[in-house]
C-alpha cells in the first residue's frame, strides 16, 4: 500500500476560489501586451500536463471501452467481436474465483486495518506514555517501503525450511516442521498479513490527528462523569472522527478490489492459482508469460471499472456523510 | 486531569511494545541474516554472525546488477521528480490565482480522474507507449510519470498558494513584473514547504513505483532497484542464496530508510494534508 496518497474523496473537494484577477488590466496601455503575456504563460505551463494527463491516462481510459469489444493479441489485426469477451468472462470460473478471493481480502483485511489503527491510535492519543511519538514514527515505518521489499520480507517469514516464522514459533513450542505458509494450503490467508502490516501505520497517523483535534473539554467532563476509557472510546471519540473512518474505510476497500502489487510480488497468483485476484489475473492476460489477448484483458478491466464505481457510488448512497458539530 | 494509572495501561504498552516488535524485528532479522554466511543461516536462523561478512553485499551489488539498475532508478527518480514537481508547483499557480477562459473547464476536466480507477487503462496505456516507441526506456517512463495531473498533489499546493497573501504579488505586478517572474520569485519561495512535501511523496511514489518499470522496461540493465530486486527474487528459488538475497534486501532499503529518517515529520504531516482535504 503506498503512503500518503490517500483519501481522495470525491463529494467534498472544493475549487480553489480565484484571488485576484490581472492587477495590470487596471493600466490602460499595458493591457494588450500582458494579456498576450498572460496567455503565453497560462499554455505554456498548462499544456506538458494536462496534455499529458489527456493522453495518458484520459485517452486510454476511453480506449479501454472500444478494446474489450475486440479480439487482439495485440501484434496481428484486431478484430471485431461485438459482446463476446462479456459472455466468455461470465463463464470464466477463473474470474470467479479470482473476484472470491477478492472478497475474502475486502472483508478481512479494511476491518483489520481500521481496527488495529484505531485502537493503537487510541492508545498513542489518550494515555500518556513515554515515546508515544517514537512509537507513531515507528508504525508508519513499513508505509514508506516499496512492495517488492515487502513481499520479499514476508517471503523470508514465510519460508518452511528457515522463515522466521517458522522458527519463532519452535521458540514458543508449536513445531510447524517444514510447513511451507505460501504453500497450498495456507496461502491465500498468507497474503493478508502483509498487507496489514504495511498498511496500518498511515491510518493511525490519521486517525491519531484526528482524535488530537477533539476539544478536551470533552473529555475532561466525561471524566468528571466517572465515565471509563471505554465509554469515552464509544461515545466520544468514535463519533466525532467517523467521517474519517468511513473514508478510510471505502478507500482500503477499493484498493482492495484494485490493487494485485502485493499478490504479484509475493506469490503471483500461484500456487495454481490459488492466490488469484481480478486485477492479476487481468494483468497476466496482458502482460503474462503465456498468450497476450489484450480485448479479454480490457473486458475484464470494465467489470473492474464497474465494480469500483459501483461500490463507490453505493457507499455514497448508503452512507450519508454526517459530520458532526462540536 | 490526570487518571491514575491501572494494570490496563500496562497491558496497552505491551501492546504497543508487540506491534513494535513486528515492525523492527523481521528487520533487524534480515540485516544481522545479511552478515552471516550461508551455512551459518542454515544451521541457526536465530545465531548472530560469527564475523561480518559484507562480501554479502558487494555479490549482491555485482550479481543483480544493481549498480546499473542504482543509475536507472536514479535517472527515473530524478528526472520524474523533478520535471514532475515544477509541472504540478506551475499548474498550481496558474489553476488557482491566474484568471483566464476554460479555467473552470480545465478543473472540471482534471477532477474527472477521481472517478477513474486507473487498472483498466493499463493495456490501452501499453500499446499507445508502444505505438510512440516509449517502451523498454527509461525516458519513456519518465514522460510517462513526470506529465500529468494528480488531484492529490494539485489540492495540497493549490490550498497551501491561496494561503498566501495576495498583496505581495499585486504589488509585483504594479511594478510591471510578468507572470514568469512573479512566480520564480514569489511564489515557489514562498510555497516551499508545499513543494517539498510533494517532492518527498513523489520521491516515495516513483522509488517504490513497481508495477510501471516492470510492464514497460525489458533490458535488465535498464530495470529499476525494485524490479532487479523482483527478479533476484525469483531468482532465490532455484540458488537458496539466503543471505545475499537478504543482503539485496538490505541495500534496497536504504534509499527509503534515509528519506524516512531525515523527512519523518514532513512525511507524517503530509499524510494528513491528504486526509483533511478528503
Amino acid at each position: 500500500m503506498s503512503p500518503g496518497f490517500g483519501l481522495k474523496g470525491s463529494g467534498s473537494m472544493s475549487k480553489p476560489a480565484t484571488v485576484g484577477d490581472n492587477p495590470s488590466a487596471h493600466r490602460h496601455g499595458w493591457l494588450k501586451k500582458t494579456n498576450v503575456q498572460k496567455w503565453i504563460f497560462v499554455l505554456l505551463s498548462i499544456t506538458p500536463a494536462f496534455g499529458g494527463y489527456l493522453v495518458f491516462t484520459l485517452y486510454p481510459n476511453l480506449l479501454s471501452v472500444y478494446y474489450s469489444f475486440l479480439h487482439w493479441d495485440g501484434i496481428g489485426e484486431p478484430t471485431y467481436v461485438g459482446f463476446k469477451n462479456f459472455v466468455y468472462m461470465f463463464k470464466d470460473p477463473y474470474v470467479w474465483r479470482a473476484l472470491r478471493h477478492n472478497l475474502l481480502f475486502m472483508v478481512t483485511i479494511p476491518p483489520a486495518v481500521i481496527l488495529i489503527s484505531l485502537v493503537l491510535a487510541y492508545v498513542l492519543t489518550n494515555r500518556k506514555y513515554w515515546g508515544s511519538s517514537v512509537f507513531k514514527v515507528l508504525f508508519f515505518f513499513p508505509n514508506v517501503l516499496s512492495t517488492v521489499v515487502i513481499a520479499l520480507l514476508w517471503s523470508f517469514i514465510y519460508d518452511g525450511s528457515f522463515g522466521l516464522l517458522n522458527a519463532f514459533l519452535g521458540l514458543i513450542g508449536i513445531e510447524m516442521g517444514n510447513f511451507y505458509w505460501l504453500g497450498e494450503k495456507t496461502a491465500l490467508w498468507a497474503i493478508i498479513p502483509p498487507a496489514i502490516w504495511g498498511g496500518v501505520g498511515f491510518y493511525i497517523v490519521i486517525f491519531v490527528n484526528a482524535m488530537v483535534t477533539i476539544p478536551k473539554s470533552l473529555y475532561e467532563s466525561a471524566l468528571l462523569e466517572g465515565a471509563g476509557h471505554r465509554t469515552r472510546l464509544f461515545t466520544i471519540t468514535l463519533p466525532l472522527i467517523s467521517p474519517i473512518i468511513r473514508v478510510a474505510t471505502l478507500f482500503l476497500a477499493l484498493g482492495v478490489i484494485k490493487g494485485f502489487e502485493n499478490v504479484l510480488t509475493l506469490t503471483n497468483g500461484g500456487p495454481a492459482g490459488g492466490t488469484d485476484v481480478i486485477g492479476l489475473y487481468m494483468f497476466n492476460i496482458a502482460f503474462g508469460t503465456g498468450s497476450h489477448d489484450y480485448g479479454y484483458a480490457s473486458a475484464i478491466g470494465m467489470l473492474l471499472f464497474v465494480i469500483l464505481i459501483t461500490s463507490k457510488w453505493l457507499s455514497d448512497k448508503w452512507l450519508p456523510n454526517q459530520s458532526i458539530e462540536y | 486531569m490526570e487518571e491514575k494509572r491501572s494494570i490496563g495501561d500496562g497491558v496497552w504498552y505491551l501492546v504497543l511494545l508487540a506491534w513494535s516488535a513486528t515492525i523492527l524485528f523481521p528487520i533487524i532479522w534480515i540485516f544481522y541474516g545479511s552478515l552471516k554466511t550461508n551455512r551459518e543461516f542454515f544451521q541457526d536462523v536465530w545465531r548472530f554472525p560469527e564475523t561480518l561478512n559484507w562480501v554479502n553485499y558487494s555479490k549482491a551489488w555485482n550479481e543483480y546488477g544493481l549498480g546499473d539498475s542504482l543509475l536507472s532508478t536514479l535517472y527515473y527518480v530524478g528526472a520524474s521528480l523533478v520535471i514532475g514537481t515544477l509541472l504540478t508547483a506551475l499548474n498550481a499557480y496558474v489553476l488557482t490565482r491566474v484568471e483566464f477562459r476554460g479555467r473552470k473547464l480545465i478543473w472540471g476536466t482534471i477532477m474527472l480522474s477521481l472517478f477513474l480507477p486507473g487498472i483498466n487503462a493499463l493495456v490501452p496505456q501499453y500499446i499507445l507507449m508502444r505505438d510512440l516507441h516509449l517502451t523498454n526506456s527509461l525516458t519513456g517512463l519518465v514522460i510517462l510519470d513526470s506529465i500529468g495531473e494528480n488531484v492529490f498533489f494539485l489540492m495540497l499546493l493549490a490550498g497551501f498558494m491561496q494561503s498566501l497573501p495576495k498583496e505581495v504579488e499585486e504589488s509585483a505586478f504594479l511594478d510591471g513584473a510578468s507572470l514568469t517572474r512573479v512566480f520564480v520569485s514569489i511564489m515557489l519561495p514562498l510555497s516551499m514547504p508545499g513543494i517539498v512535501t510533494v517532492a518527498i511523496f513523489k520521491f516515495l511514489g516513483l522509488y517504490n513505483n513497481f508495477l510501471g518499470p516492470f510492464i514497460y522496461l525489458s533490458d535488465p540493465d535498464k530495470y529499476t532497484i525494485g524490479v532487479a530486486m523482483y527478479q533476484a527474487g525469483l531468482k532465490m528459488q532455484f540458488s537458496a542464496d539466503w543471505v545475499t538475497l537478504m543482503a539485496g534486501v538490505s541495500i534496497a532499503m536504504i534509499p527509503s530508510v534515509l528519506i524516512f529518517v531525515f523527512f519523518q515529520r514532513w512525511i507524517m504531516e503530509g499524510a494528513t494534508l491528504g486526509a483533511v482535504k478528503g
